[in-house]
């Protein structure tokens, strides 16, 4: 809870600080100092010994539980490393610095919310206070057409989706009468009326228009395409994570009762976009939209975590959430020093940068899959959970056949970097400390690899 | 000081570190001193560890868990060592013999650019062979069975830019990898069945259920494949005479302390299984006396010093298992540690040698060397005299013993153990007169470097010399003595099966004939040498000269056919079948991919149109899935 008050204190501030603050290096260590403040909230809250127990706030709108504490502890780590990694890169994509992070701030307060919610209308508001700030990070640079496109894009098929939200919110309140998730009436009925199935049904949509699952997908690489390459990683990576974690939140806490009869359409869903992320993934000639269909594609093996509705399944999001998020960040981290963004551009990459190359390996490799890596294990996780629920066989060998097919794109990186001759050519250098902190994220998925204990358990 | 036994094989693990890792910055003479030091220091731990065995307070194997190695599901690997008088006398024998060659090692590889290499696989290796006696379950002991196998691989390569050398190298590490696998499935089939591997529990099991009899031979007689190929018996024994490529002390450790005695080690603690196995035992014995024979043959004929010296080493093998074979284990390790003794002091003695003559090892271009080198000269006799069973030296006891209890049991099969031990003081002899007696063949600039060897090499020969004579005495026959000190020492850990006992008259009587026997061969050597002509081998000399062609008939019959079927599977199989099958999958997801990327129009409204077709498609489902 304080953890939202602080990520709003913050966004004010970072607002205000655009007026005060004349230098950007100021600027940019008061932003380091105040997200390091928010992780260290996350951290000083998780360590409460109230942490624990479940606790309500705001009658009940709010619940703050176990779970929602250590995702708040990982998400805000993931969100601090990728502060550290893109300040620079972000007061460099247009006139308003301070805004930027003044929007990022208040996309954590939604982020916090979808963590936390009880009431569908907290759980509004969050997704809300997430996609609003999304449409203007995602138009920042207004020289660039293709920017303003991608904005546009985002914002109509946005505002479509939340009318499938409000849509499926309103037919849910229809059939119960009620808000709060944790007390929908029909939960235990063996039976389930067609207007709560249409709210349920339509929720799926919605949320999977949120976490790009297809064929709610399409808006997904012409955004992500678009949008400045700082922005696209947080987008792809934070945000799309904690859409998860409310989607999960709200499905597993009210509609477990009823999971025989949305399930399959969910499976149906996961298949779809394990299929088209995949798919088209191979084709893409640019490495930066070739992570916009990666990210599809992962969303399919989160989406595990919903359907399989048990403990496994949570870890498995944690693990994911730390897995995904920093390779992806670490990665884009290198991909927007690049002057190509083409996987030519990569040629030869090991020759001139070989510490870089290496790490850039790493990544990729965790994305992949490939054991010993944090991606392994939260790939693991969760067709360990599907499997453990039992109904799902072909979902979990369908995924690991589109999991080898993935391989292919992410490799293709290494063989550029590595086999290729090239002269991979870089629009800056790394500093010191930028290489440190790709370091600390690359051990970060080595440990997470080899002791994924580390993250699931207390769950 | 049995609760610091982990410290025996971290010594040589530490050693192995040291010199690995500094591989290119420690000082030859430092390596050497490094090597020898961390033996030495297991040595001691081990002799303190013998002698709380042998006190009369040590009640039973004493077995110490360390850490969970393996836990999943219901399948549970602890990490753990077991010490009773079986393995704390092979742990005696590994680190005190192998502590002797790391001496001689400092001085015969001085000139060698890999020393410090050198030393780190040998201290590998005898790491390797701790932890396979050591362990207190099959997987340890696999563990450091398949190091004992992987370190002979690089010590046989040592010297890897002879071509040669590194296919004796594969040769060895193949047929190792063929004996691995029976052990490998005898291991399986023991955990499929019984649920551990750990000793105690699985002969527990054993012995309370003793009526699974096929069930314990197919077990037996995988383990036996395992020990085949370690022990180098028929039709595994092949990869042994072609390790001769490594340097001398490597040959010296493989066929006296370490590897080839793993398989003795492995049946032996194995034992309550293979009582329960009659027929794998009998197998045992048919081939360990196959082997013995055909080894002994083949070594008559043979030239090469070492190539004797590891012909010598297989027939022994297969002397052993034929004990083995009659349920006698504890004289089975009586003999693997008076074996230890003499083959550790010939293949020392023969490395003496070598370094005397500059590299030469064919006896052909030798002779009289006797008079530049006397304490080789004599360390060797000592050898040779133990290995042909001369009354008063170790190789006596052992052997009779061996050879009493075949006559207990069949006497046809003494007869042929005879003459089994007949050729081995025949060719052993005839090895000793050709080197070390009559007049010089070689070059005159061979004759000229001839001296004997350093310190450093001598000192262990003369060790061990010693010990090829006292080290018979721990194992009196029953004629001269109530009391088998070996046997009474041993029974705690390994179950004996009962035998028959022979009268003390018979038993004079065997002695007398095959000593007697003996004493004629090396007479019929003496007599065999002093011509000195080699003319080219006819007949029977010339089969024994090609070792009765089986490297040949391996090629023919295996080799061949499987180089075919490789060939066939390479070009029909994998590249029109399993090549196409995976390019075709490639292309045909690319063409997909092109296809599929065109729902990436660009353009907002048919994205809209495509998502409302899909969220139609998904109501439908989910509507009909309910109603349905």
């Amino acid at each position: 809870m304080i953890l939202i008050i602080t990520a709003s204190i913050i966004g004010v501030v970072l607002l205000f600080a655009s007026f005060l603050l004349k230098h950007t290096s100021s600027l940019l260590h008061l932003v380091t100092v105040l997200f390091a403040a928010l992780f260290g909230v996350a951290i000083w809250e998780a360590l409460q010994p109230t942490a624990i127990l479940t606790q309500s706030f705001y009658l009940d709108a709010i619940r703050v539980d176990r779970f929602t504490n250590q995702f708040n502890v990982l998400i805000t780590g993931c969100l601090f490393l990728y502060i550290l990694l893109m300040k620079k890169h972000i007061a460099a994509v247009g006139k308003y610095k301070a805004e930027y992070f003044a929007l990022i701030a208040f996309i954590m307060v939604g982020i916090f919310m979808l963590s936390s919610f009880n009431s569908l209308l907290v759980m509004f508001l969050g997704i809300e206070i997430v996609s609003i700030p999304q449409y203007i990070l995602a138009g920042s640079d207004k020289e660039n057409l293709k920017s303003t496109e991608a904005s546009l894009k985002y914002f109509l098929m946005g505002a479509f989706s939340t009318g499938f939200l409000l849509m499926g919110i309103t037919l849910l309140y229809g059939a119960t009468g009620n808000f709060m998730v944790s007390e929908f009436n029909f939960l235990q009925a063996t039976s389930i009326n067609p207007i709560a199935l249409g709210g349920v049904l339509l929720l799926i949509v919605a949320f999977g228009f949120k976490v790009s699952a297809a064929p709610m997908h399409l808006w997904t690489p012409d955004v992500y395409d678009g949008t400045p390459t700082p922005f696209t990683a947080f987008m792809a990576t934070i945000v799309k994570v904690a859409a998860f974690v409310g989607f999960m939140r709200l499905f597993q806490t009210s509609f477990t009762a009823i999971s025989s009869s949305w399930s399959l359409v969910l499976a149906v869903v996961i298949a779809l976009t394990l299929f088209v992320g995949n798919i088209t993934a191979v084709f893409q000639q640019s490495v930066k939209r070739m992570l916009a269909y990666s990210s599809i594609a992962q969303a399919g093996f989160m989406l595990f975590a919903i359907i399989s509705l048990n403990a496994i399944g949570r870890q498995g999001m944690l693990v994911y959430t730390v897995a995904y998020s920093v390779a992806s960040i670490c990665f884009f981290a290198i991909l927007i020093k690049m002057k190509d963004y083409t996987y030519d551009g990569f040629n030869g990459l090991a020759k001139k940068q070989p510490f870089i190359a290496a790490l850039a390996t790493i990544y990729m490799l965790s994305l992949a899959g490939i054991p010993l890596t944090g991606g392994f294990m939260a790939k693991y996780y969760m067709l360990k959970a599907v499997l453990f629920e039992g109904s799902y066989m072909w979902l979990a060998i369908f995924a690991l056949l589109m999991a080898a097919v993935s391989v292919y794109y992410y490799f293709k990186v290494i063989i550029a970097m590595y086999f290729k001759e090239g002269e991979a050519a870089m629009i800056d250098s790394f500093t010191k400390e930028e290489k440190l902190y790709l370091t600390i994220g690359a051990l970060a998925l080595l440990v997470v690899g080899i002791f994924p204990s580390l993250l699931t358990g207390t769950i | 000081m049995i609760q610091y036994s982990y410290l025996i094989p971290l010594f040589p693990l530490l050693g192995f570190l040291i010199n690995g890792l500094g591989w290119n910055k420690i000082p030859k003479s430092l390596a050497g001193v490094i090597g020898s030091t961390s033996i030495l220091a297991s040595f001691v731990v081990s002799l303190a560890v013998f002698v709380e065995v042998l006190s009369p307070s040590f009640q039973g194997p004493f077995v110490q868990h360390y850490f969970d190695f393996i836990q999943s599901g219901t399948l549970y690997i602890p990490f753990a060592f077991q010490i009773d008088a079986l393995s704390a006398s092979f742990l005696l024998i590994i680190t005190g013999i192998g502590f002797l060659i790391h001496v001689y090692s400092t001085a015969y590889m001085h000139d060698d650019e890999g020393m410090v290499k050198y030393f780190a696989y040998l201290n590998l290796f005898v790491f390797s062979m701790l932890l396979l006696v050591m362990g207190a379950n099959y997987i340890i002991m696999f563990i450091g069975w398949e190091g004992v196998g992987l370190c002979s691989y690089l010590l046989i390569g040592f010297w890897f830019k002879n071509h040669a050398y590194t296919d004796a190298a594969k040769k060895a590490f193949v047929m190792n990898r063929i004996g691995d696998l029976g052990f490998l499935v005898g291991m399986l089939l023991v955990l499929y069945h019984f649920h551990t591997l750990s000793y105690q529990e699985l002969f527990d099991i054993i012995q309370s259920s003793a009526d699974q009899t096929n069930m314990y031979t197919a077990i037996a007689i995988c383990f036996f494949i395992g020990a085949m190929g370690k022990s180098a018996q028929i039709p595994l024994y092949t990869w042994l005479p072609d390790a001769m490529a490594g340097p001398t002390p490597v040959s010296a450790l493989i066929h006296a302390a370490t590897m080839v005695t793993a398989g003795i080690y492995m049946i032996a603690r194995s034992s309550v299984l293979y009582n329960l196995a009659p027929i794998a035992l009998d197998l045992i014995t048919w081939i360990g006396l196959a082997t013995a024979l055909l080894a002994a043959s083949i070594a008559i004929k043979q030239n090469d010093i070492k190539k004797v010296l590891a012909y010598s080493t297989v027939s022994q093998l297969g002397f052993m298992f034929v004990a083995i074979g009659m349920g006698a284990y504890t004289t089975a390790v009586f003999h693997v540690i008076t074996h230890a003794f003499f083959k550790a002091l010939l293949f020392l003695g023969s490395g003496s040698v070598i370094h005397a003559m500059g590299g030469e090892q064919d006896i052909r271009f030798m002779g009289g060397l006797g008079k530049k080198m006397p304490i080789t000269k004599i360390t060797f006799l000592i050898g040779c005299l133990a290995i042909a069973g001369i009354p008063g030296f170790a190789g006596f006891f052992s052997k009779d013993e061996i050879l009493a209890h075949a006559y207990a049991q069949q006497p046809l099969l003494f007869v042929a153990l005879l003459i089994g031990a007949l050729m081995t003081a025949f060719y052993m002899f005839r090895l000793y007169f050709l080197t070390f007696t009559g007049s010089f063949r070689g070059t005159e600039e061979q004759a000229h470097h001839l001296h004997e060897s350093p310190k450093a090499m001598t000192l262990p020969l003369m060790v061990l010399a010693l010990f090829s004579i006292i080290g018979g005495y721990i194992g009196l026959p029953k004629v001269l003595s109530e009391k088998h000190w070996l046997h009474d020492f041993l029974s705690a850990a390994v179950t004996e099966k009962e035998l028959h006992e022979l009268s003390h008259a018979t038993e004079w009587m065997l002695m007398g004939v095959s000593v007697g026997l003996v004493v004629v061969m090396i007479a019929l050597a003496y007599k065999a040498t002093q011509k000195a002509q080699f003319s080219a081998a006819k007949g029977l000399g010339k089969v024994l000269e090609h070792k009765w062609y089986v490297d040949e008939l391996y090629q023919a019959i295996i080799l061949t056919p499987l180089n075919h079927l490789g060939v066939f599977l390479q070009q029909i199989i994998e590249k029109s079948g399993i090549d196409a099958l995976v390019n075709n999958i490639g292309t045909s997801i690319q063409w997909l991919s092109t296809r599929v990327r065109l729902l990436q129009s660009g353009i907002v409204g048919s994205y809209i149109f495509v998502m409302v077709l899909g969220i139609i498609l998904l109501l439908s489902i989910g509507f009909l899935s309910t109603i349905l």
